[in-house]
């Protein structure tokens, strides 16, 4: 009695959001209730190219992995969004819709999406700094909650696998009411889609170096504000940092690959 | 970057120039001659290759490589040069392979080189034999400014042009995937006329079943090691039937080595496709190039062409002349930086066995 | 009280989910051997029995959220569209898939209705021919009891309970919460919501 995939129906009448390599994104509402808040569906899609078997394995074991990663950063007390709903045969996950913006655009030279808007960079500037102030936030605190997040997901032995300013939002006050005491949004990481489990001192400081390389090409004088997000991570981590800070110092001069054999 | 156009610093010529490019970094060595016109035009006048074959079961090893390509050398350089129709009195350069590869070919490929600038007189210019590949793409297909998968023997790589460098987004973590083809068709007894991967790819046509194997992407990298010993361990599996066939009527559960060849095809090539276009995306670019000797494998380009389509790009491949080494895209990439003004100098004129491809300042393009 | 909505993307059989929210029940032990002797009941009067308690009776004291209860019938009728029940209906199905491990009998005991039950959460699943008030009857017949609005789960849950069944006593993440219990359930909450959600591919 298995019918034509409800999944499908739903994506059919929700809004695409973007496009990956990997997945379509759409904002979308798991049913017809006034008050069902909406969710973020991830479709990976399938691929014509790979094998129908194949592509299904490898589907369904992602969307699963993507959703263990979210789980076990829940539990850790990470903040991430939480899981609505998971079709592991059809490739749907959805998670919490997160009402708010990417860091990277809340950042200087984060806000042209290309090169070439032609948008002169003083005037992208201003919008960032007019941005965080929306949220309430100063970029030195906002700093800080990126490396505190990353440090309570490297202690629960997540690895994110593609940390950049774009992979982290901060919920606009407006529709998120915090409990902190002087904070009035909350910083949540997204995108598990390349995530994995890891303990090794290596993988937690490719993580870190692929953040690093990421606020490089995207933000102007970055170097001060990844400087303050390792502060914050190394605090957040404490005995452990020592082994992750030397490793990353390697990772630094050999960069993100090893040597290649010919 | 879209929208921004610069011009390439590489000036049309002021008169034609002819290249010789030698090759030898793996079990082929290959001479070509390259011609470069006034109006920006490319000739290839020839392009020779001869290949050290092994016996099935057997890989090439580094010395007998070398003593092939010693043995041969003499002969296809004037083949080629008897081709092209040149002495080497016209060229105005000669271009070898600096790396990288296996040690001993490069160095007797060297010194054919070394030797041949001191006794005509010509410049020499040592060429990264990745960039080779790339830049003989790029001109054979017309490719602008594509992500290149480069897939050989000895390398596995997703390379991307960003500011006068060829950016590797994403590579093996150990083995290359040729050799990982190459060491499983051992592993089978398939011979190695004209190459394992050949061999494999035919076999693989027969294959029916999908067995499962490890499937390793980890962002824009990929990793073998963990998928050949899988695939030889199937070989062990009670299932398996070396000649591919059925023992008895009621042998139906069977694993045939051409099962196996299928099986590591669909795998290993799906990773290669899902990385590429992770860097497609990544840089948003539509197009992608496929160079090196595992390049010329039809079901790679197959998939490869079914991704580009989904993703409203183009997908451009060379055939076997300029996938598998050869000498003639020595000459190119050589002959692109020697107008530039690049020279190696004889004392400088070594190889080496690492050279990486993001190691090379292309100074022909913007 | 009753609460409906439509699934729109399922197929019309579970597309309509009706929903109410029972406290003060005074005769949960009488309703437990109902369903059991529903169910083994032969012959036209066993059929006519078995309709009328063709209902999801869900223990509301180990239900922290609205959220909680959507999210498990989502992914049971899933399951049943899908045809991929692990129980023999897609009420039964909800019950399990509130519980975090694979075993049915266990998610029965401590999700279904027990004799101590004085909270229960009625669910039907349907079709659109089904209307509304004749549910919301069906319901008031089986179940004596006083209908709350969802929003008096928070304060029936049991909050201790709950954090036993997911194992979320030694958690970062709940620890970090001790000091405010608004703060504590809410983390509590989100992360059952998501267990349950992916309870399919939790393997």
């Amino acid at each position: 009695m298995a019918s034509p995939s409800s999944s499908l129906a739903l994506i059919s009448t929700s809004t695409l959001i973007s496009q990956g390599a990997e997945a379509k994104v759409y904002k979308a509402h798991l049913s017809a209730a006034p008050s069902d808040p909406p969710v973020l569906l991830k479709h990976r899609f399938r691929k014509g190219y790979r094998h129908p078997t194949l592509d299904a394995s490898l589907t369904r074991g992602r969307v699963a992995g993507e959703a263990r990663a979210l789980l076990k950063c829940l539990r850790a007390g990470v903040n991430v969004p939480g899981i609505r709903m998971v079709d592991a045969a059809e490739g749907v996950l959805a998670i919490d819709w997160i009402t708010g913006n990417s860091v990277r655009k809340l950042l200087p030279g984060g806000a042209d999406e290309d090169e070439d808007t032609g948008e002169d960079e003083d005037e992208s500037e201003a919008d960032a700094a007019d941005a965080l102030q929306e949220y309430d936030i100063s970029v030195d605190v906002l700093m800080q909650l990126i490396g505190q997040e990353i440090a309570k997901m490297h202690l629960a032995d997540v690895i994110h696998g593609d940390l950049t300013t774009s992979n982290m939002m901060l919920r606009h006050p407006a529709s998120f009411t915090s409990r902190h005491p002087t904070l009035r949004t909350e910083l949540v990481l997204i995108d598990f889609g390349l995530s994995y489990h890891s303990n090794l001192v290596e993988d937690k400081a490719v993580d870190l170096y692929v953040l690093e390389r990421a606020f490089s090409s995207t933000h102007p004088d970055s170097e001060p504000l990844f400087a303050s997000v390792l502060k914050a991570y190394e605090q957040r981590l404490g005995k452990e940092w020592a082994a992750i800070g030397r490793r990353l110092d390697e990772v630094r001069l050999r960069g993100r690959k090893r040597s290649m054999v010919g | 970057m879209p929208g921004r156009v610069r011009k390439d610093p590489l000036r049309k010529p002021d008169r034609p120039y002819l290249a010789l490019g030698l090759e030898g970094s793996a079990n082929k060595f290959g001479a070509g001659v390259i011609k470069h016109f006034e109006d920006g035009s490319t000739a290839v006048l020839s392009n020779i290759r001869h290949t050290y074959i092994t016996p099935p079961g057997e890989g090439f090893q580094p010395r007998d490589t070398a003593l092939h390509h010693r043995e041969w050398a003499l002969k296809v350089i004037n083949d080629c040069l008897t081709k092209a129709d040149v002495s080497m009195h016209d060229l105005d350069c000669i271009c070898y392979t600096k790396g990288p590869g296996m040690g001993a070919p490069l160095q007797s490929v060297a010194l054919v080189a070394r030797t041949l600038s001191l006794l005509f007189n010509k410049p020499l210019v040592g060429v990264n034999h990745c960039v080779g590949h790339i830049e003989m793409g790029r001109e054979i297909t017309g490719a602008q400014n594509p992500v290149v998968l480069y897939v050989s023997g000895g390398n596995t790589q997703v390379i991307a042009y960003s500011r006068q460098c060829y950016r590797i987004f994403g590579e093996t973590l150990d083995i290359a995937i040729g050799n990982c083809l190459d060491r499983f068709a051992r592993v089978i007894n398939l011979s190695n006329d004209p190459a394992p991967g050949y061999n494999i790819e035919q076999e693989a046509k027969k294959g029916k079943r999908l067995l499962a194997l490890p499937y390793t992407t980890k962002g824009m990298d990929v990793s073998f090691s963990g998928i050949l010993t899988s695939v030889e361990a199937y070989t062990f599996d009670k299932r398996f039937r070396a000649n591919g066939q059925p023992q008895n009527s009621n042998d139906e559960d069977i694993i045939t080595p051409a099962d196996l060849c299928f099986s590591l095809q669909e795998t290993i090539y799906a990773m290669l496709v899902e990385i590429t276009e992770r860097a497609m995306a990544h840089i948003g670019s539509k197009e992608v190039l496929i160079v090196g000797g595992v390049g010329s494998n039809e079901r790679l380009q197959e998939m490869m062409g079914i991704m580009a389509q989904e993703r409203g790009g183009k997908v451009f491949a060379t055939d076997e002349r300029f996938c598998i080494d050869n000498g003639i895209m020595i000459a190119q990439a050589g002959l692109l930086s020697f107008r530039m003004g690049f020279e190696t100098p004889l004392s400088e004129s070594t190889c080496t066995q690492r050279f990486r491809t993001d190691e090379v300042h292309v100074a022909w393009r913007a | 009280m009753m609460q409906s909505y439509q699934l729109p993307q399922f197929p019309p059989d579970f597309s309509c989910v009706h929903a109410a929210l029972y406290i003060d029940v005074s005769d949960a032990d009488l309703l437990r051997k109902r369903l059991i002797t529903a169910s083994t009941a032969e012959g036209l009067t066993g059929a006519r029995e078995r309709d009328a308690v063709n209902f999801a009776f869900i223990e509301a004291r180990l239900i922290t959220s609205a959220d909680h209860l959507r999210t498990a019938i989502y992914q049971a009728v899933l399951a049943a569209a899908q045809g991929g029940l692990r129980t023999k209906t897609v009420h039964s199905e909800i019950i399990w898939a509130l519980n975090p491990t694979n075993n049915i009998t266990e998610a029965m005991r401590r999700y279904g209705v027990s004799d101590t039950t004085s909270a229960l959460v009625v669910v039907r699943i349907a079709g659109p021919e089904l209307l509304p008030a004749s549910v919301e009857a069906d319901m008031d017949a089986v179940v004596t009891g006083t209908k709350a609005s969802f929003a008096a789960l928070h304060d029936l849950t049991d909050w201790p309970a709950v954090k036993k069944y997911y194992k979320l006593g030694n958690e970062a993440g709940i620890r970090d919460a001790k000091d405010d219990p608004e703060r504590e359930h809410a983390v509590v909450d989100h992360i059952v919501v998501s267990s349950v959600a992916m309870k399919s591919v939790m393997a």
